[in-house]
C-alpha cells in the first residue's frame, strides 16, 4: 500500500486536491448564489440544489474546457513547434511525427510496447493519436456543457431581470458565452507560453519540468 | 495498453453523466405546470374579486409593494391593479429558481419559494430587449 501511494503520489495528490477545491468552489458558489437570492427577496437554496444547478455547472465547465484545450494545443503543437533552450520543446532536429524507429511502433516495437503500437493500420493510427483525441473529446464535451449550462444560467438571470429567455443558438452568439470562454483561454495560453519560455533561463532543482540546474540556457529538450 | 472494455464503458457512462447533468433547465414539465397553475390562479382570483387568495400567491416583496403603492391592504389593493383576464396558457419557461408564464394576454414572472411558486411580477408587457413593463412587481 505504502509503495502504491509513493509510486502514484503525483496523480493521487492532484486528484485529491481537485476534489477538495471542487467542494470548496461549490461552497463559495452556494454562498455567492444565496447572497444574490436574498438581495432579490428570495429564499436561500440548498447545497444539493446548487450543485445540480446550471449556475454551478457553467462555472465548472468553463474552466474544464479551457484546461483541456490548453493541453490539446500543447500536445499537438509541440509535435511541430520548437523553442530553443526550452525543456518543453523537442530537440531542434526532431520536429514532426518522427520515424517509426524513434516512436517504437510496428517492427520497431519492443516486447513490452502497447499492443496497438505493434500492429499496423487504423488501430496504430488511433493509438498514436489517442492522447490528443481524448483531450480533444473532453474539451469539446466540456465546451458544449458550458454552452448548455450557460444558457440555462443566463436565462435564469434573464427571468430574474424580467426579460425573455434566449435559445441555445442565440446564447452562443451572446457576449456572456464568449466572455466566459475567452477569459479562460487567454489565461491558459499565457500559462503555456510561460511554461515554454521561463524554464529556458530559470531552474527548479529536481523537477522534470525544469532543466538540470547546471544545464546551459541553450540546451533544448532536456528535462531534469 | 487501453483499459479493459468494461472499464472504458464505465468511463464513458461517467463522462456522459458529468457532461449532461448540470443543465438545470426545463421548458415545461412538472415545475412548468405548477408555475402555470399559480399564474392562472392569481388572475382567476383577481377576476373573482378574491384579493386575499390572489395575495397569497404573491412573493413577499411583491405583496409589500402592492400594499405600499396602493396605500391599503394587499387584498384590496391588488384588485385595483387592472390585471388582465385569465386565459389559456400559451407558454411556460422554467430556469432554476425562476419561471415565466404566458397566460391569456398576460406575461407572469414567478420565483421558487419553500411553499412553491410565487408571483413576482404580473400584468407584464414586453419592451423588446428591455425588462418587461409590469403593473404589479416586487422590489
Amino acid at each position: 500500500m505504502k509503495t502504491f501511494l509513493r509510486e502514484n503520489s503525483l496523480g493521487l495528490v492532484f486528484g485529491l486536491l481537485f476534489l477538495i477545491v471542487l467542494v470548496a468552489q461549490s461552497l463559495s458558489g452556494l454562498a455567492d448564489f444565496n447572497e444574490r437570492q436574498l438581495t432579490q427577496g428570495l429564499n436561500a437554496i440548498s447545497y444539493g440544489r446548487y450543485v445540480t444547478s446550471a449556475s454551478f455547472g457553467v462555472d465548472v465547465a468553463e474552466n474544464w474546457q479551457s484546461e483541456y484545450l490548453q493541453f490539446l494545443l500543447y500536445i499537438f503543437l509541440t509535435v511541430w513547434l520548437l523553442h530553443k533552450g526550452s525543456p518543453e520543446s523537442k530537440s531542434l532536429d526532431q520536429a514532426g511525427l518522427e520515424s517509426d524507429k524513434d516512436q517504437k511502433v510496428g517492427e520497431f516495437a519492443a516486447e513490452d510496447s502497447p499492443k496497438w503500437a505493434k500492429v499496423s493500420g487504423f488501430r496504430r493510427t488511433l493509438y498514436s493519436n489517442s492522447l490528443g483525441l481524448v483531450m480533444g473529446f473532453i474539451f469539446l464535451g466540456s465546451w458544449l456543457t458550458q454552452s448548455i449550462a450557460g444558457v440555462a444560467a443566463y436565462d435564469e438571470e434573464q427571468l430574474s431581470n424580467l426579460q425573455d429567455p434566449v435559445t441555445w443558438g442565440t446564447y452562443v452568439t451572446e457576449p456572456d458565452f464568449w466572455n466566459r470562454t475567452l477569459q479562460n483561454w487567454q489565461s491558459e495560453l499565457l500559462a503555456v507560453a510561460s511554461m515554454a519560455i521561463l524554464p529556458i533561463y530559470l531552474r527548479q532543482r529536481g523537477s522534470p519540468q525544469s532543466k538540470p540546474v547546471g544545464a546551459p540556457h541553450t540546451a533544448t529538450g532536456v528535462e531534469g | 495498453m487501453l483499459p479493459p472494455v468494461r472499464d472504458r464503458r464505465k468511463a464513458a457512462v461517467l463522462l456522459s453523466l458529468v457532461l449532461a447533468a448540470p443543465t438545470g433547465c426545463a421548458a415545461a414539465g412538472g415545475r412548468g405546470d405548477a408555475a402555470a397553475s399559480v399564474a392562472t390562479r392569481l388572475l382567476t382570483a383577481v377576476q373573482g374579486k378574491n384579493g386575499a387568495a390572489a395575495c397569497a400567491l404573491l412573493a413577499p416583496d411583491t405583496a409589500s409593494e402592492v400594499e405600499q403603492s396602493g396605500g391599503k391592504a394587499c387584498a384590496e389593493a391588488i384588485l385595483d391593479e387592472n390585471l388582465p383576464q385569465p386565459g389559456a396558457v400559451t407558454g411556460t419557461a422554467v430556469y432554476g429558481q425562476w419561471a415565466q408564464v404566458r397566460v391569456g394576454d398576460d406575461t407572469v414572472f414567478l420565483a421558487a419559494f419553500p411553499g412553491g411558486w410565487r408571483v413576482v411580477a404580473a400584468g407584464c408587457q414586453s419592451r423588446g430587449d428591455r425588462p418587461y413593463d409590469c403593473r404589479l412587481q416586487g422590489g
